[in-house]
């Protein structure tokens, strides 16, 4: 029983010790133990990784940042943050964090939020949320480029006058949701469609794409928008809350390595609602994985170089 | 947009010459976070096989032990161990590590008390010790034995492993998530599961040709299956 013991304690200290170590080989290990989460949407990981090469390029290849891939949601982004596995998230988005971390109501105006936002992150959790990328991940309607000029639709106001024509399509999630979700919808802008069912989202381009739907509530950084022509209707009445994307960061480690501010920072600004639709378009429909969709935008703006300090 | 039907597969070659570099290095991942597993399983597992070996008394305990670890769906072990070591790689090579313990204690075990009595009792007459019974005559004979526990355990790891993307270590099931999010996936979900069922085959045949050329009761010419003589 003794030796029994011996084992489970040699056991025991080596699992710790493991635990502890990086392994050779594996290109997860990181020497300096830093750390990038990403999400499972494509366009998280392709932010991420953005923010990975922009790391290594800016502390000359001696910051080489680990990828924490996959994760659920954006709570588990910021428990991981929180519990010390990284210190970096690729992307967050300004409504997401006010009504998930944050615990707040959500909020319509663009700038408050992302103002409330960053200041609730500096003063509970000592954590920088950037400014933002430039894109904005949120709700919209759509239609297609032929809808739209068959009915000269502009605006989602402008879609009072035929809520008994269009068979529309919707979020399953949004579709019952309290606080942006349809009922909301319906006060907000006083009109409600006749012909509307709740479907999976990624399906709804498609759908407007064979003439199947007439008008969906979409993704605006959808990569399939550009790809089909779809036009984005505006929400002039600013009902749709805004996810406005941003770089993330604790405050610790930015303070520890100013070359991780440096090369968060430059990326603020770059990346248009456009130019996301796009990456995600040649991710997802192109077969280009995110990393490579990364390193190619990268590259063709030779890192940022020149813009920034 | 893909063109679906009819182009499955050169849609999957135009995906592996456009992501070759990303899907070595999620490979080689894979394949490491399994080895790495299994490793230290049979560095703590081989030990503990010949020590139960010995100590026959013991053999239940710790056999029932590892029976219960493999019970555990793996899908819970890591979430269990994620909240403990926290997420990436060591989680999952820690998970590989407990699931490769069972083949290899019970494959050692079986391995050393499956040498014919005849033949140690033939080494101690000839006033061996009994370490070196046990490193001239029963590890050679069992050698073929654990080997086939590794083999087990390495192919079990592989499927382990993938399911290590979802605590975020990079395994090739990133690919097939991908897949399973985006609209026409099934050349992403095919991308990552051709790669993971080659390696885990690529395994299985090298190991078993490696567990047959260490087997001393194997003859090449011999056809028939043979078991090795258990005495009692």
């Amino acid at each position: 029983m003794r030796q029994m013991k011996k084992l489970l304690a040699v056991a025991l200290v080596s699992l710790t010790v493991l635990s502890g170590c990086s392994l050779p080989g594996l290109s997860s290990s990181s020497s300096d133990g830093i750390a990038i989460t990403s999400m499972t949407t494509t366009e998280s990981q392709i932010v991420s990784q953005m923010s990975r090469l922009m790391i290594e390029h800016y502390s000359g290849g001696e910051i080489e940042p680990v990828m924490i891939n996959n994760l659920g949601s954006s709570t588990i982004q910021h428990n991981a943050l929180l519990s010390g596995d990284a210190q970096v998230s690729g992307v967050r988005y300004t409504g997401t964090e006010l009504t998930g971390v944050l615990d707040k109501d959500a909020e319509s105006d663009p700038e408050v939020a992302l103002e409330q936002t960053q200041r609730a992150f500096d003063e509970e959790f000592d954590m920088k949320f950037y400014d933002s990328y430039g894109f904005d991940n949120t709700y919209a309607f759509m239609v297609t480029r032929e809808t739209a000029e068959e009915y000269d639709l502009e605006t989602t106001s402008d879609l009072a006058e035929y809520t008994d024509e269009f068979a529309v399509g919707v979020d399953t999630s949004w579709f019952n949701r309290p606080g942006d979700g349809y009922p909301a919808f319906q006060e907000a802008y006083g009109f409600a469609f006749d012909n509307i069912r709740a479907m999976q989202i990624s399906l709804v381009y498609e759908a407007l794409n064979t003439g199947s739907l007439d008008l969906a509530l979409g993704y605006t950084t959808d990569g399939r928008i550009p790809a089909y022509d779809l036009v984005v209707l505006e929400d002039d009445l600013q009902f749709f809350p805004p996810y406005d994307a941003s770089p993330f960061a604790t405050h610790e480690i930015i303070e520890k390595y100013p070359e991780i501010d440096d090369a968060l920072s430059r990326l603020v600004g770059t990346i248009s609602t456009e130019t996301m639709q796009d990456l995600n378009y040649r991710s997802d429909e192109e077969g280009i994985e995110p990393a490579l969709v990364a390193e190619e935008f990268l590259e063709e703006h030779n890192y940022f170089e020149g813009e920034g300090e | 947009m893909n063109n679906v039907t009819g182009n499955l597969l050169t849609d999957l070659y135009n995906y592996f010459v456009n992501n070759f570099a990303y899907l070595l290095s999620l490979f080689t991942d894979h394949l490491l976070m399994s080895i790495y597993g299994v490793l230290f399983a049979a560095l703590v597992g081989i030990p503990i096989g010949i020590f139960i070996a010995r100590y026959a008394k013991l053999s239940g305990v710790v056999i029932t032990i590892a029976n219960i670890i493999q019970t555990i769906p793996a899908l819970a072990m890591l979430s269990i161990l994620m909240l403990v070591m926290g997420l990436g790689t060591n989680t999952v090579i820690l998970t590989v590590f407990l699931y490769a313990l069972l083949p290899i204690i019970k494959n050692t075990y079986s391995g050393i008390t499956g040498v014919d009595k005849n033949i140690t009792d033939a080494g101690k007459s000839m006033g061996m010790t009994r370490n070196q019974v046990l490193r001239m005559i029963e590890l050679p004979l069992a050698l073929s034995v654990i080997i086939g526990g590794l083999r087990i355990a390495l192919v079990v790891a592989i499927g382990i492993v993938a399911i290590g993307s979802f605590i975020g270590a990079p395994t090739l099931s990133d690919l097939i998530i991908r897949g399973t999010n985006a609209t026409d996936g099934t050349v992403y979900i095919l991308a990552g599961a051709i790669p993971i069922a080659l390696i885990a085959i690529i395994i299985d045949f090298a190991l078993r040709f490696l567990e047959r050329k260490l087997d001393p009761t194997y003859n090449p010419d011999d056809k028939t299956p043979k078991a090795q003589t258990v005495n009692d």
